[in-house]
């Protein structure tokens, strides 16, 4: 059904817990933030901010963390000619 | 204009006019040899890094229409209304699984709108027009909402509102939408480029002020929570039902935690479906500059998330309630007069202008994705196969203006609640796309009919279900949740669920039948290209440039 190109099927078959790791956080980011009955409620509070509000907030540093993490993991998945470039390119 | 504060309205005139001059310097910035191209004018040579990027999809998103509702929601109803936080977190790992397929299958074949793409993959004329219909059908009344921002601000300036004559009532309004039509036609995407860094510098400045200085002024956060908390839990006489909700529940009808989720949800998908989404993301140089963004744009979410807050400050502050009922009761104008009130007319006027500012940027950006969409996807596809680059890109100029003054025309002859409802339908309409385009990303599986029949079926009952939303004070349009199978869900998601069941149905009949499927022009690897690390082949005639 789906059709991943043949380079990066054989990419995901060498790299099959990195692969794994890189699914689980986006799945992760995704779930914690719609499953809504986890964090809408008043309390416990932190500071002044009842915590839905507070957890919303800090859900998006984690977010970006997440996403660079993810990120970082998939050039790992990259064919090895071009990770030195990539890895410049990270920097610049 | 009795009534207006000569500080303010000097500070926002002054930065506005600074704003034409970028605006229109903006044609000569990474000026190309040839201008008379979509790439050019319609995406910007193709060549923006991760910081242009993160400038220009910021301004894109998080629009003055934003700044002005999600307030304004949050101040009528509620909880309800950080749903928009909510979406603006989990929209970029969404995104980052989708997203840097679409740059680079478009890259390859030098697509310039979603559309394009449709017709790509699926060989279909038929799914592209409908596509590029959705897309300029969803834009027309967010363009006119960014107006309905201004609007609001010009209102608690002070700025119109004695005129008798509607011309000269509207006659800010007016100008400013022109000098935004001008410049749009004249640099393209550089416009709202460059003028991008002006509004978040703007923006960023006054909601970081406003959020450390306003609680002082109210008595700290608890007290700005602790009156929402009152507030929204007070029976409203007029329904004999609760104000709103301060945290989503499992109570109220519209506010329930499936509500909130699923209009997040929906709100999510639907974000980069958009076709000025797409054009800010095509605009970037790498297939790692979109993924890179992805990282950086939550920074916009954490501004938006305190944005929403200004919401329950506006409760927590009678001055601000006091002169909202006195405006008829507009929430829209919740953000603008909670500043009036709360700082000197010199900042008032920073604000102001940041928000004003803030409506061109997107507006232009609309402007320019619809005007693409109308040129490559009928106008090139139906009236003229043979059109140049030049004529394509001449007749998007064009497009631009069109499409800019039809909104104006939006804005000033109806009343704003049809455009606030159309912008809500035009939600549910961009959905139900992503079957076809997010769907085509990833697979090859789906037949172009079932998606076509999928995507009709979707629009009519989205259209339908938004329609018969009512509450105890308006018979229609009443808000954006539905009730199936005795849950409250938001329509888009309801809809975009209808339309895949019909199109994974109808593509095993049509598939058992063998019908005909189009020819897909696409090969797997360029899904995960990036021309300039590994050239792609490109085939013939689909006029990709060379970047820079």
């Amino acid at each position: 059904m789906t059709e991943p190109t043949s380079r990066s099927r054989s990419m995901i078959a060498a790299h099959p817990i990195t692969s794994a790791t890189i699914a689980v956080l986006v799945a992760a980011d995704i779930f914690f933030s719609l499953y809504a009955p986890i964090y809408s409620r008043v309390t416990p509070k932190v500071g002044d901010f009842p915590f839905f509000y507070f957890y919303l907030l800090i859900f998006m540093p984690i977010t970006s963390l997440v996403l660079w993490l993810a990120i970082r993991l998939q050039k790992r998945l990259e064919p090895p000619a071009q990770a030195p470039e990539a890895e410049r390119e990270a920097v610049g | 204009m009795s009534n207006v504060n000569t500080t303010t309205f000097t500070i926002v005139v002054v930065l506005f006019i600074v704003v034409t001059g970028v605006g229109f310097g903006a044609a000569r910035w990474r000026r190309a040899s040839d201008m008379m191209h979509l790439d050019q004018w319609g995406l910007g040579g193709r060549g923006f890094g991760t910081f242009i990027t993160w400038f220009l999809l910021g301004g894109d998103l998080y629009t003055a229409y934003t700044f002005i509702a999600v307030p304004a929601l949050v101040f009528g109803s509620g909880s309800i209304g950080f749903f928009a936080v909510a979406y603006t977190i989990m929209v970029f790992p969404i995104a980052l699984i989708f997203l840097p397929r679409l740059w680079s299958i478009s890259r390859v074949h030098g697509y310039v709108t979603p559309a394009d793409f449709i017709r790509g993959r699926y060989g279909s004329r038929g799914l592209a027009l409908a596509a590029a219909f959705t897309g300029i059908l969803a834009l027309m009344p967010y363009i006119a909402l960014q107006l309905v921002g201004i609007d609001a601000v010009l209102q608690v300036m002070g700025v119109g509102t004695t005129a008798t004559n509607t011309f000269l009532k509207d006659l800010p309004l007016i100008i400013a939408f022109l000098v935004l039509a001008i410049f749009t036609y004249v640099s393209g995407l550089r416009a709202p480029a460059t003028i991008a860094f002006i509004k978040d510098t703007l923006i960023y400045v006054f909601v970081l002020v406003a959020i450390f200085y306003i609680p002082t002024r109210l008595g700290g956060w608890s007290h700005i929570f602790g009156a929402a908390q009152t507030h929204f839990a007070a029976i409203n006489p007029k329904t004999g039902k609760p104000n709103g909700t301060f945290v989503p529940s499992s109570g109220s009808i519209g506010s329930t935690r499936f509500d909130f989720a699923s209009l997040a949800l929906g709100s999510a998908v639907a974000l980069f479906v958009y076709p000025h989404a797409i054009t800010g993301t095509l605009a970037a140089k790498r297939r790692d500059t979109v993924k890179r963004n992805m990282v950086y744009l939550p920074t916009y979410s954490v501004l938006l998330a305190l944005i929403a807050l200004f919401g329950y400050m506006a409760v927590a502050d009678p001055v601000t309630g006091a002169n909202i009922k006195k405006a008829g009761g507009n929430a829209q104008l919740a953000v603008p007069y909670l500043f009036q009130h709360m700082f000197p007319s010199w900042f008032t006027g920073v604000a102001f202008a940041g928000i004003i500012i803030g409506a061109l940027v997107p507006a232009a950006i609309m402007a320019i994705a619809a005007a693409n969409l109308f040129t490559r996807n009928i106008f090139k596809e139906f009236f003229k196969p043979d059109a140049t680059p030049r004529l394509q890109t001449q007749m998007s100029r064009w497009a631009s203006l069109v499409v800019k003054i039809g909104a104006l025309l939006f804005a000033i002859e109806l009343p704003h609640t049809f455009s606030i409802n159309l912008q809500l339908l035009g939600g549910v309409w961009i959905l139900q796309l992503a079957p076809m385009l997010i769907g085509g990303l990833f697979t090859r599986w789906f037949h172009r009919w079932a998606l076509l029949t999928g995507w009709f079926a979707g629009m009519i009952y989205g259209t339908i279900a938004a329609y018969n939303v009512k509450n105890a004070t308006t018979s229609h349009w009443a808000g954006s949740s539905d009730i199936v199978f005795g849950r409250s869900i938001y329509i888009g998601l309801s809809a975009v669920i209808l339309n895949l069941v019909i199109a994974v149905v109808l593509t095993l009949v049509l598939k058992a039948a063998r019908v005909p499927e189009g020819a897909d022009e696409t090969l797997p690897h360029q899904y995960t290209a990036d021309p300039d690390k590994t050239p792609a082949p490109v085939p013939a005639g689909v006029g990709l440039s060379a970047p820079d």
